[in-house]
């Protein structure tokens, strides 16, 4: 009963907020993604014909009981994937929302914008920096932290050992708000995987593991020309990563079963796309004969597999690997890749990370500017991604703790605006876009809160 | 002691030249004078067998114990850590505490264990009670996967049998000997994969002992999934983790060599599985190497070659940190120096266990009250002070 509630306020807060953008970013919404919907579709399509695949196809009986026999270590089938290529990756997608305009934007609007001099030309209201300190204030210098606090030089009388057991007083409780505020200040490695569950309203019961194997039984009889697509981008990216190479398998497990779960197809009633749809051969336009592909309606992007990954560090079971995912998905990460007027939207994110630097940096954001490094170019990638597969895991851990604590993904915009005041000085000295990517290549030793406890609340403003 | 160190060097990896060049230390030959010795194992067997009666001088150091082979070689190792645990009983000492079927409460960390042929039967009969387990044959003499293989039946291993008149197996070379192990078919798994731990420590000087543990070990993944099946016992990439024999596996991937950092192994276990059976996890690691290196005076040579770029970054901050401790502020090394050296000196490698710490004030508590009483020195030589060793745990 609580579970429906909870989906029921959270669809009606998401129907008023778009309301708030008024029709003007709804038509705007519409015509950009449309386009954008019309090229993936037609890129699949593409491939089909190339490739003389189809998009769907039962598998013979004896295929059928090879994969079942080799569902735990499809990593090691070898097929010939030379030919698939990604549908779209995250440089495809900047390029379109580059490319937003509203048509109805009047000069008179917002001043402060005519002197935007970043790449996103969408008006969007984003949070400034005294905004953003009310908003993440328990991320304050005063408030202890789990990615600051925690270390070894710190004795953990001071707060660790407190902060301990204020989570595992939440969690005996089984208090869902109470550990949202809680993981505001980071969660305890040992405790993180029941509080994001809990966060989540993940609790495995029979008939979620009875769905996960009906999913499972689904990708066993039905072969899908995404399923490539997905093969392909986990061998290109999880594959070769030093963390999560080991959970190969689990990735496919997962992104198998989650490209044919229509129970994903909700969130596009909070979603301004609409899922792309196919129609039964010969039927074209008849919407009685429209079937939604793939079933979930998500077509996978190179590097989305990345959004699973990290998640196996904390769940090594199958069914609740693949919960948590989902509800990760449907409540954040889709915004990452869907054009809307949403502050957690990727169009917000970008604008956000733009006006910050603009804002706060500006010698820098000049700088880079001249040279050619606008340096969108640079953090869109990482945001897409929501940082998953730059930063070291268990940065990755402390910052998704925030993304669950705040409910927001603004956190990914003003990490990337940290790290390029972290660097500014290296970034500085740089002449070319290639140089800046250079000095921003590796983030693996960066340690997120104190970048982000930095530049929100120690930065003269 | 204003003069440059003088180094010396068998071993022709730029991971070890570079820190010696870094440090502006001087290169010369091995027949002239010198102070520091990286040698290679073959040396080191020359420079201290007993034939050619060579001693180091004061102001000289090598970077392995003289009698390395007893912990690297497995017969020796085993040998000498039953020896060690009969010496604790004979002493009475509470570590060698055994629980009621006879099992060390404290030191039980080898797998049941008979040296072939020279165990045979006591080994057949040890088979006969449970014939269904597994046995791993590892010749002792050999290293990174080299001839190993599971057997699960008394035929595969006739050869070794004693009385085995098709035997064409010379007992008396030591070069052949092998040693067989229970198998344990019930590893911890991660991504359904096999794994083991390859961790670095450095023993500076042995009495009294003090040994560091390199922060930055790592986990060397199967790149096969695990499974106990018999019938894939002789699949070496299921049940071998060696980087050599996983090179060679299909999927073997050249950028990351299937290996995690132990801090990684860490985050895993502790999201996985808790806190509190994590740190137990690794205190008995650190345990089991203290003790270990208490049983017998070692030293061994890890593999210096980089497998992937990370890699070599790995070995060459290894070496540096290494030398830092070993050799510190560059000086010429004095066998009569004997002070623990400054934390700021230690980079990556952390306190194991300092036996003036632990037997004075302040020591790592875990150890202190596994330790009871604070055990008495073994026979043998004294003259290791002052010299560094480089120790693998495999």
């Amino acid at each position: 009963m609580l579970q429906e509630e909870s989906d029921l306020s959270l669809v009606i807060a998401q129907i008023v907020q778009k309301l708030k953008g008024s029709t003007l970013y709804a038509q705007l919404e519409r015509q950009a993604w449309g386009s954008w919907e019309k090229r993936i579709l037609k890129s699949l399509n593409s491939m089909c014909t190339e490739l003389s695949i189809p998009l769907a196809r039962k598998r013979p009986v004896g295929e059928q009981k090879e994969l079942l026999n080799k569902w735990n270590e499809m990593g090691t089938d070898e097929p010939d994937l030379s030919l698939f290529r990604p549908v779209y990756a995250p440089k495809d997608f900047l390029e379109v929302l580059i490319n937003l305009r509203n048509p109805n934007y009047e000069n008179g609007d917002s001043l402060s914008f005519r002197t935007h001099l970043g790449l996103i030309q969408v008006p969007l209201k984003v949070k400034d920096i005294p905004e953003l300190k009310e908003f993440f204030v328990e991320l304050g210098l005063t408030t202890g932290q789990l990615g600051i606090d925690d270390s070894t030089q710190v004795p953990p009388e001071l707060f660790e050992n407190e902060h301990v057991r204020i989570g595992q007083k939440v969690l005996a409780e089984q208090d869902s708000a109470a550990a949202q505020q809680y993981i505001r200040q980071g969660s305890p490695t040992a405790l993180r995987a029941e509080l994001w569950a809990l966060i989540l309203n993940i609790s495995s019961q029979p008939e979620d593991i009875l769905y996960y194997e009906q999913l499972k039984t689904n990708v066993i009889q039905h072969d899908l020309l995404v399923d490539s697509l997905i093969y392909k981008d986990v061998k290109l990216t999880a594959s070769n990563d030093d963390y999560y190479f080991v959970f190969e398998d689990y990735l496919y497990q997962v992104l198998l079963c989650f490209s044919r779960d229509t129970s994903v197809l909700g969130h596009f009633a909070y979603n301004s796309a609409s899922p792309p749809k196919s129609y039964i051969r010969g039927k074209l336009g008849l919407e009685e004969y429209a079937v939604f592909y793939p079933p979930n309606g998500v077509i996978p992007f190179h590097g989305f597999s990345m959004y699973v990954a990290p998640l196996c560090f904390l769940y090594h079971e199958p069914s609740k690997l693949y919960q948590i995912f989902r509800e990760m998905y449907v409540r954040f990460f889709f915004r990452l890749h869907s054009i809307s007027s949403h502050p957690s939207g990727i169009v917000s994110l970008c604008l956000l990370f733009e006006t910050l630097l603009q804002t706060y940096l500006p010698q820098l954001f000049y700088h880079l500017r001249e040279i050619g490094a606008q340096p969108l170019r640079i953090s869109f990638k990482w945001m897409v991604r929501a940082f998953s597969g730059y930063l070291a895991t268990d940065q990755l851990l402390l910052l998704w703790d925030r993304i669950l604590g705040y409910n927001s993904l603004e956190i990914l915009a003003v990490l990337a605006a940290a790290v390029f005041a972290f660097r500014a000085v290296n970034l500085m000295e740089v002449t070319s876009l290639a140089a800046a990517e250079a000095v921003l290549a590796d983030l693996s030793t960066l340690k997120v809160m104190p970048l982000l406890q930095i530049f929100l609340f120690a930065t003269v403003t | 002691m204003a003069g440059k160190v003088k180094w010396v060097t068998d071993i022709e990896k730029s991971v070890l030249i570079n820190n010696f060049e870094k440090r502006g230390w001087v290169q010369v030959t091995e027949n002239e004078d010198w102070n520091f010795y990286w040698m290679s194992v073959q040396t080191i067997r020359n420079v201290f067998s007993v034939e050619t009666g060579y001693r180091l001088s004061d102001d000289q150091i090598v970077n392995h114990f003289p009698n390395h082979y007893e912990l690297t070689r497995k017969d020796l190792m085993v040998k000498n850590i039953k020896r060690y645990r009969k010496e604790l009983e004979k002493e009475g000492s509470p570590l060698a505490e055994k629980d009621e079927n006879g099992k060390y409460l404290y030191l039980d960390f080898v797998p049941v264990t008979y040296m072939l042929p020279a165990d045979y039967n006591l080994f057949v009969e040890e088979f006969r009670k449970s014939p269904s387990s597994t046995w791993i044959m590892k010749p002792c003499g050999k290293a990174q996967g080299k001839g190993i293989f599971l057997i699960n039946k008394l035929s595969q291993i006739k050869k070794w049998s004693r009385d085995s008149k098709t035997s064409s197996f010379v007992t008396q070379s030591t070069k052949e000997a092998y040693v067989i192990s229970l198998y344990i078919n019930n590893p911890l798994l991660i991504g359904g994969r096999k794994f083991d731990l390859r961790l670095y420590v450095l023993v500076s000087t042995y009495r009294p002992l003090r040994c560091y543990m390199y922060k930055l070990g790592f986990c060397r993944f199967c790149t096969v999934k695990y499974t106990p099946s018999t019938s894939e016992l002789d699949n070496m990439f299921v049940h071998l983790t060696n980087v050599a024999i996983q090179k060679h596996g299909e999927d073997y991937n050249h950028i990351h060599g299937g290996k995690w950092t132990v801090s990684n192994l860490r985050l895993y276990l502790e999201s996985t599985r808790g806190k509190e059976v994590t740190s137990k996890l690794f205190d008995e690691i650190h345990w089991i190497i203290v003790q270990s290196l208490k049983a017998v005076a070692v030293n061994a040579s890890p593999s210096l070659t980089s497998s992937t770029a990370n890699d070599r970054i790995l070995k060459y901050n290894l070496i540096n940190d290494t030398l830092n401790i070993a050799v510190p502020n560059g000086e010429i090394p004095d066998c009569k120096w004997n002070k623990s050296p400054p934390k700021e000196v230690l980079g990556n490698y952390e306190i194991l266990y300092d036996e003036e710490l632990a037997q004075g004030d302040g020591a790592d508590r875990e150890l202190r009250s596994r330790q009871g009483q604070s055990l008495g020195p073994k026979g043998g030589r004294s003259r290791d002070s002052g010299r560094t060793v480089l120790t693998t745990w495999k």
